[in-house]
């Protein structure tokens, strides 16, 4: 039976209006389960955790990214599949699978494709999609980047320029795999899962770095595609100057900085971000055929 | 050379490592797929793939790639299995090992070249143990449209 963990703040508050949709369609497609609802912070995680301790296989998260995470970090079996109805007001980690719509991701966990996923450890937080920091990190501070209307995207893009403009560089030291260190200003940083960009690719971190554009224009296409990709929920990284794999890195930087995982400030610098043999299935729209497909007529 | 796979076509098998301007890397690079390099680095470089040193790269650094191509300053020895090229800002201090070697006018290159002939064929083989080409099949030639009979 499902067990559908339901964020009743994610979208600000969308999932009141849909909540009576959203049982019928799941009862008519045959996957109507149990229902429980977050009150807090963390709750997801602990629901997960009862969830799974009773013998659940398949856990929901209906809201954004964070209640996606959060059911993340509640999983330690390999048996538990992970499906996402997207509601929230950021839902990177459901667009990168292929579900971008309520009715779609019903008929997404009904044919439970399964994908697994190997996941990212920062510090002691899982997670599966996007770590960053520097700009993209600092831009959350300074502009609501959740404001939707043509109106409010040009203030945003306005706003997201000067804090740009002002914004100086971070000196950043990278151990890489024990291997080799780096050492570099840097504008901008992304980890993620090489497999979650691309189903083909192996589960390994994928490092990119940019610089801080020294054009004006330059800086205002980087700062127009970071908010493009936020307001999409896709990931990019057109701008790095510098990018590897890696299993393994140790991240330090001057001054000390915030880390963000899938658009929410979870700790500090300097931290140990590692691939871990944790493996969590997802449900996802995206099958490997589709993107072999995709690929092909891309390359014409 | 090194032998490209299915999912390297379609490019999914690994990212190509990139090292920009201004980052300094110290340590052994060892990648499965190509690498360019534009910054600065101290140590070794070692792929199954092509290594590209960009016009502002300054390596110290032996390298093992398939083929080497070097626009900035290298210290150190090249071993490719396939073929290096030093380009006309390219500057290259240590001994090189390859198939073949190419410098373009401007292009310095200072220490000793071991090239490497390539496979060659067996001379023992024989006539009769070798075996006979297939013909290709023909293709039928394209019909050419016919002029007459208007309708």
């Amino acid at each position: 039976m499902y067990y559908y963990v339901v964020n009743p703040a994610a979208g600000r508050g969308q999932v009141k209006n849909l909540q009576d949709k959203l049982r019928t369609r799941l009862t008519q497609l045959g996957i109507g389960g149990e229902w429980v609802k977050t009150t807090g912070s963390g709750d997801a995680t602990k629901l997960t955790r009862a969830a799974v301790a009773a013998g659940h296989t398949t856990v929901v998260a209906v809201g954004g990214d964070d209640t996606v995470n959060e059911v993340i970090n509640g999983i330690d079996r390999d048996n538990v599949a992970i499906g996402i109805i997207p509601i929230g007001s950021t839902n990177r980690v459901a667009t990168q699978l292929g579900i971008v719509q309520w009715q779609q991701a019903c008929e997404t966990l009904a044919a439970r494709r399964l994908t697994p996923y190997s996941l990212i450890a920062a510090g002691q937080k899982f997670f599966l999609s996007t770590l960053t920091l520097g700009f993209e990190t600092d831009l959350d501070k300074q502009v609501d980047t959740d404001l939707t209307g043509l109106r409010a995207r040009i203030g945003q893009f306005q706003q997201s320029l000067g804090a740009a403009r002002n914004y100086g560089t971070l000196h950043c030291k990278i151990d890489v795999d024990g291997q080799y260190r780096l050492e570099c200003d840097l504008f901008t940083l992304s980890i993620a899962n090489q497999k979650f960009l691309n189903p083909l690719a192996d589960n390994r971190l994928i490092v990119s770095l940019s610089d801080r554009p020294g054009q004006t224009l330059k800086l205002g296409q980087m700062v127009w595609n970071t908010l493009r990709n936020r307001a999409q929920g896709t990931l990019g990284d057109e701008h790095a100057t510098t990018r590897f794999l890696a299993n393994r890195v140790v991240i330090e930087t001057d001054p000390p900085t915030g880390i963000m995982v899938d658009g929410k400030v979870t700790s500090r610098t300097p931290i140990a971000i590692r691939l871990t043999d944790r493996r969590v299935r997802f449900i996802t729209e995206k099958v490997v055929a589709d993107f072999k497909n995709a690929v092909a007529s891309a390359r014409g | 050379m090194a032998r490209r796979t299915h999912e390297d076509a379609l490019g999914v098998t690994g990212a190509e490592t990139v090292i920009g301007t201004g980052v300094i890397v110290r340590g052994n690079l060892e990648s499965e797929s190509d690498i360019v390099i534009d910054g600065t680095l101290e140590g070794q470089i070692k792929t199954a793939g092509n290594v590209t040193l960009g016009i502002n790269a300054i390596v110290k650094a032996d390298i093992q790639g398939a083929n080497i191509t070097i626009a900035g300053s290298l210290k150190g020895n090249i071993n490719a299995e396939g073929e290096t090229v030093i380009r006309e800002t390219g500057h290259v201090e240590g001994d090189i090992r390859c198939l073949g070697l190419s410098i373009a006018s401007g292009g310095v290159f200072s220490g000793r070249s071991i090239m490497e002939a390539p496979p060659r064929l067996d001379p023992d083989a024989t006539i009769d143990n070798v075996e006979p080409p297939q013909p290709e099949p023909t293709k039928p030639s394209p019909r050419k449209p016919s002029r007459g009979n208007k309708e």
